[in-house]
């Protein structure tokens, strides 16, 4: 049985517990923020490796008035997930694709990677999630709090969000809370939806199109399916020099 | 190298059975990978209160060995029911930051350091700077002459984490003193 969020943008008032709870939890130190001179409240500025996940502020004019539109954005643990590809062909073992959960977990041992399989992993996620530190080599991102899921816990954002954005349980389960909460949500807002639902477990329910929040809120149409049929390909020939092309 | 056909089945069965592990990413080495132990495992439950805004939201810190290794909302307070906002996330750093003031630190007038000193030392010159200033400056009549009894000069900032009973006192002595300026931090 696989686990899955769904995250109820809808619902977010940015406060951020999310994001300050998995830093707490993960152990990591403070990071460089930047309060003016951009245009926005967001900080930090963006996903890195001390920081698995950042709530996303981003102002849209509509007709009559602006809308604010917030976005936690973090690692969606796809359920076939391409950076696995380009980390497999170098070596097996570094990603990992735990069938319990369902979680994406980057091992410690991805330090050692070369630049361009980084690089590559990086350009295969649809919603460029993954992040180094040039310091250590360390490859990292969202983890799904894997050893509290393992425990029967929730993630950690999942337990500190006050709003009910964060929701977290079996896949089933929140597909069909999403449907619910979308079938509300359409009422007020036509163009909402859930994004990529069937090939990720982080479901995002938005009320405007996904680019109104982040430029890799959604994946490009046909991200997937391409990722499959090249993984196909790869047989007999290699995946690297296949992608160079 | 004597090759029989039952050795040369079980290393190539074995060669198959490797091929098709490694290929669904099942791999002994990567299983240890992230055998992450949950770090509150085992830790002694503690029940606090995050000082910030007047919701007081509980939270639950984990302790282990005399320090605490992780805060989390705690499910049991019925106004949050386990949530936590940003400020009460970052319960764990409050308390193990190493910047953490946990003495009490006076500057004298004109002084550019700080110094350490006792909380009996400090509530000895906070009430003795009240007492001259009350002395100083308390008014008993204004211009009008209608008796106020009442000292302008004091303000007092309370604090919205205190309880009805805290109130009630910290009150009454402002009162007394005839200190009109109260008021709180609301929520910051």
């Amino acid at each position: 049985m696989s686990k899955t969020f769904f995250i109820d943008t809808t619902r977010c008032t940015a406060c951020r517990g999310c994001q300050v709870a998995c830093k707490e939890w993960q152990g990591f130190e403070g990071n460089q923020t930047k309060q003016v001179g951009w245009g926005s409240h967001q900080n930090p500025p963006d996903l890195n490796p001390k920081n698995y996940k950042v709530v996303r502020f981003s102002e849209q004019k509509l007709k009559d008035r602006v809308a604010w539109n917030f976005f936690p954005d973090q690692c969606r643990h796809c359920v076939d997930p391409s950076c696995k590809y380009p980390a497999d062909e170098y070596k097996k073992g570094l990603v990992i694709l735990d069938e319990e959960t369902g979680a994406v977990i980057y091992t410690d041992a991805c330090r050692d990677m070369p630049k361009d399989v980084f690089q590559q992993m990086l350009d295969f996620c649809p919603y460029n999630i993954p992040r180094r530190d040039e310091k250590t080599g360390v490859i990292n991102k969202c983890d799904m709090c894997v050893e509290r899921v393992k425990e029967g816990l929730v993630p950690m954002c999942v337990k500190a969000c006050p709003t009910g954005t964060m929701n977290f349980g079996e896949r089933e389960d929140m597909i069909d809370l999403a449907k619910k909460r979308l079938g509300i949500v359409k009422k007020e807002f036509p163009e909402a939806q859930i994004i990529d639902e069937e090939a990720v477990r982080v479901l995002y329910l938005v009320a405007y199109k996904p680019e109104t929040y982040f430029k890799t809120a959604a994946a490009k149409p046909g991200t997937f399916d391409v990722t499959r049929k090249e993984a196909l390909a790869k047989m007999g020939q290699s995946f690297r020099n296949f992608f160079r092309v | 190298m004597n090759i029989t056909r039952r050795n040369f089945i079980k290393a190539t069965g074995l060669g198959a059975a490797t091929i098709t592990l490694g290929n669904i990413g099942c791999s002994s080495a990567s299983a240890q990978g992230y055998s992450k132990q949950l770090k509150i495992k085992g830790a002694r439950e503690v029940i606090s209160i995050c000082p910030y805004c007047s919701v007081c939201c509980h939270f639950i810190a984990h302790v282990k060995d005399g320090k605490v290794v992780s805060t989390e909302g705690d499910p049991g307070y019925p106004v949050s029911q386990g949530a936590l906002c940003a400020k009460g996330s970052a319960m764990l750093s409050q308390i193990n930051d190493n910047k953490r003031v946990l003495n009490c630190l006076y500057r004298a007038p004109f002084s550019d350091k700080w110094e350490e000193k006792s909380y009996g030392w400090m509530v000895d010159r906070v009430a003795q700077k009240i007492k001259e200033t009350r002395d100083k400056h308390f008014k008993e009549k204004n211009e009008a002459g209608q008796t106020v009894n009442r000292i302008d000069e004091i303000f007092h900032l309370g604090s919205s984490q205190m309880d009805n009973e805290e109130l009630a006192v910290t009150g009454q002595a402002m009162r007394t003193m005839g200190v009109v300026h109260i008021d709180h931090q609301a929520r910051v």
